[in-house]
């Protein structure tokens, strides 16, 4: 997480000094080992899991419901959405919150790593990379110097 | 909402909201007086009051629509209250059609997309009260054998001074009440002098006299027109505090009339002759219609608050906060009882109580204050009832009992759509035409009773007319045509179960269709809307006597209280409202009915669900030896549902499950149990539904109206 805080301030910085143009922030997060990443104004908060209660009759991604600080929120698996390979949770499992369509709900990550700020030139665009399968819940690849992570797209990916 | 505009904004929305309730309520109670062919000039001056207020609130809000449609029907109603017009059925229906027209421009307002031009049914609906405008009012001089002093006539308004003439045209008498009031407790003191004198005659006016022998007390003389003598008003009326004499009339002797005798009048106040009040007012620091105008405002304006409901849902959390805290509490009591610390243990168990108890209190406090009696719903309904007979060409007599039942906020918001759907469906497809009522030997006024009663911790609300019924085979062969259901499967289905596919979409108990109701769109939406609210809706019919619909709701959506269980390792709370008992599990009693299991419980036949398999959960365990069943109860219909273990009963607040988990049906929401646990609330409702469907089809029926 001091990674993140670092980052968060070192952007703020860039920003005040007016360099912004079509440069975008993600989040990284790891599932089932592999790098994602999910733009970072759309997280609002990052928790350790609190207890989770399953839902029976759920979709299967629904991971369970739990609350934080007093409002119920839905959280929602991102592995089995994505259908990939779930894991028991370690100590850097985390929860980020996102708000869609009015509703907040948590998504269940396997770890959070770092922010990554990426211009337009470094991501390449789904349908060039995936077949249509993967491709809905996908803006794109990005390819920052050194990184290859896939970039979710939490519209689709959070179902309505 | 933070904004203060916005804030302004959507009180003014609320209290527009109420004028334009009062206002209706106002015609209704008009429409029921002309009908019976007598009149209460105070309703139409109400009312005038009423529009006047929306009026200068709208200008305010540049609420134009609202606006034009007020300062119109001011002036029909000024017109009305002075005379210069007559209340007639036509002008009751104007009246009418404007309140709706308040109605709907106060929604478009709310939506916040008020249109760049008014639209066109103010504009009609202006031209229609336009039309009705007065011929210029007679002005009589004519006091009868009333001599008054032109003083007073000075002051009275122009409404006072026709209500004056008129009563003094219709023979009435006239007397002057002086009464003293205690400055603290004048406006209770005032309402109740005005309703307890309004049972004897009109109060014209209110004028101080100015002449007080102590500061501490105001005189006010009231102006009485009455069909009562003086005797029999004095014997009702006079007390220490009200003295009554007569008004002199002009043929009367000259000097002052006599002096009303009071018993202990020792320190009466000096009765002068009315012209004396007049003059006095010059003294006076308001115009009497204005003092008594302010007083009765003030009060309510000092007496009400009007909150965001979300505030108190906000308050309600807390409570159930706090809740968590008190259990808290507990437990570390305990475990200072079991590290041997006796004293702090029985100390902070006696906090614990006294918490208990204020935090009791402050939920049944705030809960009390989301209730509002059920009366504002049916005043709406009774509007909707008058303009649809009259569509129609029905005549109906709508009866209602229980307007004063109470139930949450929240819910009566949620009611009034399917409530006025029901009712119309009533009207238009139960009672039949005058004519046909005849041949059938009905009285050809048909009759729709509303009623509404609290039994336990649900509000009932029947709506019941005595019409033709409902057509089950018609509705059977509607529903095989668009195929809901097969011919065969229609040979098992019960009485109930048939009646149960009007709730489906596309099956009407009508054939034509037409404006007011009869697409087969509708009573579906009901059912999802009750359900919505936690209720349910049965309907009991008799062909050629009438239909019943039953609603049955709960009292208050905010916070329960909860039978807590335990099932294949995980916690779940049953509201203890669909709960009749829990008893011990003994599956030797268990036999197999059409399919379904069921056990014997005192005598009677009630059906069983596993919830494990229900929900199918799994286990890592097998299930204890040891189970129970929690008799849940909707109704007249009962299951019984097997659970491994009851924790006890515990006060929740429910959370509705998020927009992502809409689909899962089962589950009313999910509240805290404390710990940072949350726990699944089980839907009763829904769930007795899903397993009571005897048959095949019962299950698919119950599947399109859920699924």
């Amino acid at each position: 997480m001091g990674d993140i805080v670092k980052l968060m301030s070192h952007r703020s910085l860039r920003r005040d000094t007016g360099e912004r143009e079509a440069v975008r922030e993600f989040l990284g997060v790891m599932l089932a080992g592999q790098a994602y990443g999910v733009e970072l104004t759309r997280i609002r908060e990052i928790l350790s899991p609190p207890p989770l209660t399953p839902v029976p009759r759920a979709p299967q991604h629904v991971k369970g419901v739990c609350s934080v600080r007093g409002q119920l929120i839905t959280v929602i698996d991102l592995r089995l959405r994505l259908r990939l390979d779930e894991s028991p949770p370690t100590r850097k499992t985390r929860i980020l919150l996102t708000e869609n369509s009015g509703e907040v709900v948590g998504l269940y990550v396997d770890e959070v790593r770092h922010v990554l700020r990426l211009m337009e030139t470094e991501i390449e665009p789904a349908t060039a990379v995936f077949g249509n399968e993967l491709s809905e819940h996908v803006i794109g690849v990005g390819r920052p110097p050194g990184h290859v992570l896939v970039l979710l797209d939490l519209n689709s990916v959070v179902p309505r | 909402m933070s904004d203060p505009t916005d804030k302004a904004r959507e009180d003014f929305l609320s209290e527009a909201q109420e004028i334009v309730e009062t206002l209706s309520r106002n015609l209704l109670a008009l429409d029921e007086a002309h009908r019976q062919q007598t009149s209460d000039p105070s309703l139409i001056n109400e009312a005038f009051r009423a529009v006047h207020t929306l009026k200068g609130l709208s200008s305010l809000f540049g609420a134009t629509m609202i606006g034009a449609l007020s300062h119109n029907l001011e002036d029909v109603l000024d017109d009305l209250r002075l005379g210069r017009i007559a209340l007639d059925t036509h002008v009751l229906d104007v009246l009418f059609k404007a309140v709706e027209g308040f109605g709907r421009a106060l929604t478009m307002e709310r939506d916040a997309t008020p249109p760049d031009r008014v639209p066109s049914f103010i504009d009609d609906l202006v031209l229609q009260i336009k039309k009705m405008g007065a011929a210029p009012g007679p002005s009589q001089d004519d006091m009868g054998e009333y001599e008054i002093d032109p003083g007073l006539l000075a002051v009275l308004t122009e409404y006072e001074e026709h209500r004056l003439r008129t009563n003094i045209q219709e023979g009435l008498s006239l007397f002057k009440l002086r009464v003293r009031f205690d400055l603290a407790t004048i406006d209770k003191g005032l309402e109740e002098i005005k309703e307890h004198v309004k049972k004897f005659g009109e109060i014209i006016t209110y004028l101080p006299t100015g002449e007080s022998s102590s500061i501490e007390f105001i005189e006010l003389d009231l102006l009485v027109a009455s069909k009562h003598g003086f005797t029999e008003l004095n014997a009702e009326l006079a007390s220490a505090e009200l003295v009554i004499e007569e008004v002199p009339r002009r043929r009367a002797a000259e000097p002052a009339p006599p002096v009303a005798a009071v018993a202990d009048a020792a320190d009466a106040p000096q009765v002068r002759p009315l012209t004396t009040n007049a003059n006095s007012l010059a003294a006076a620091p308001q115009s009497p219609g204005l003092l008594a105008e302010t007083t009765g405002s003030l009060r309510s304006v000092s007496q009400t608050v009007r909150v965001d409901i979300r505030k108190l849902d906000h308050l309600m959390n807390v409570v159930g906060e706090l809740a968590i805290v008190r259990g808290a509490l507990a437990r570390l009591a305990e475990r200072l009882r079991g590290e041997g610390q006796r004293q702090s243990a029985t100390d902070l168990l006696r906090l614990h109580r006294n918490f208990e108890r204020r935090l009791a209190e402050m939920q049944e406090g705030i809960l009390e204050v989301r209730m509002v009696p059920l009366g504002h719903v049916f005043e709406r309904l009774g509007r909707v009832v008058r303009q649809i007979s009259r569509d129609l060409g029905k005549e109906i007599r709508l009866v209602i009992t229980g307007a004063e039942t109470e139930i949450d906020k929240l819910i009566v918001e949620e009611l009034s759509d399917p409530l006025m759907h029901m009712i119309r469906n009533s009207i238009d497809h139960g009672i039949e035409s005058a004519d046909r009522r005849l041949l059938v030997g009905k009285p050809t006024t048909g009759t729709i009773a509303l009623n509404a009663f609290q039994k336990g911790n649900h509000v009932m609300l029947e709506i019941e007319d005595d019409g033709r019924g409902i057509d089950g085979q018609g509705i059977l062969r509607r529903a095989v045509q668009l195929g809901k259901v097969t011919a065969d499967e229609v040979k098992d289905l019960t009485k109930a179960e048939i009646f149960g596919l009007i709730f489906l979409p596309g099956v009407s108990t009508r054939e034509e269709v037409d404006d007011v109701s009869g697409r087969g769109v509708g009573m579906d939406v009901v059912k999802t809307n009750i359900s919505k609210l936690g209720g349910v809706i049965d309907v009991h019919s008799e062909e050629g006597i009438g239909t019943k619909m039953t609603i049955t709701l709960p009292i208050t959506l905010a916070i329960v209280s909860a039978l807590l269980i335990r099932v294949a390792e995980q916690t779940f709370a049953i509201p203890l409202a669909s709960v009749s008992e829990a008893i011990a599990f003994d599956d030797s009693g268990l036999r197999v009915v059409d399919g379904r299991e069921v056990m014997t419980l005192r005598g009677t036949t009630l059906p069983i669900a596993h919830l494990d398999r229900l929900l199918s959960l799994t286990r890592s365990m097998t299930a204890p030896r040891r189970q129970y069943v929690v008799v849940a109860t909707l109704g007249v219909r009962r299951l019984g549902l097997v659970v491994d273990q009851l924790l006890g009963q515990q006060d929740i607040v429910i959370k509705s499950l998020g927009k992502s988990l809409s689909e899962v049906r089962g589950f009313a929401g999910a509240t805290e149990l404390g710990d940072q646990h949350v726990g699944l609330v089980i839907d009763a409702a829904a769930i007795i539904e899903e397993v009571l469907t005897t048959s095949e089809l019962g299950a698919r029926v119950a599947r399109m109206l859920h699924g």
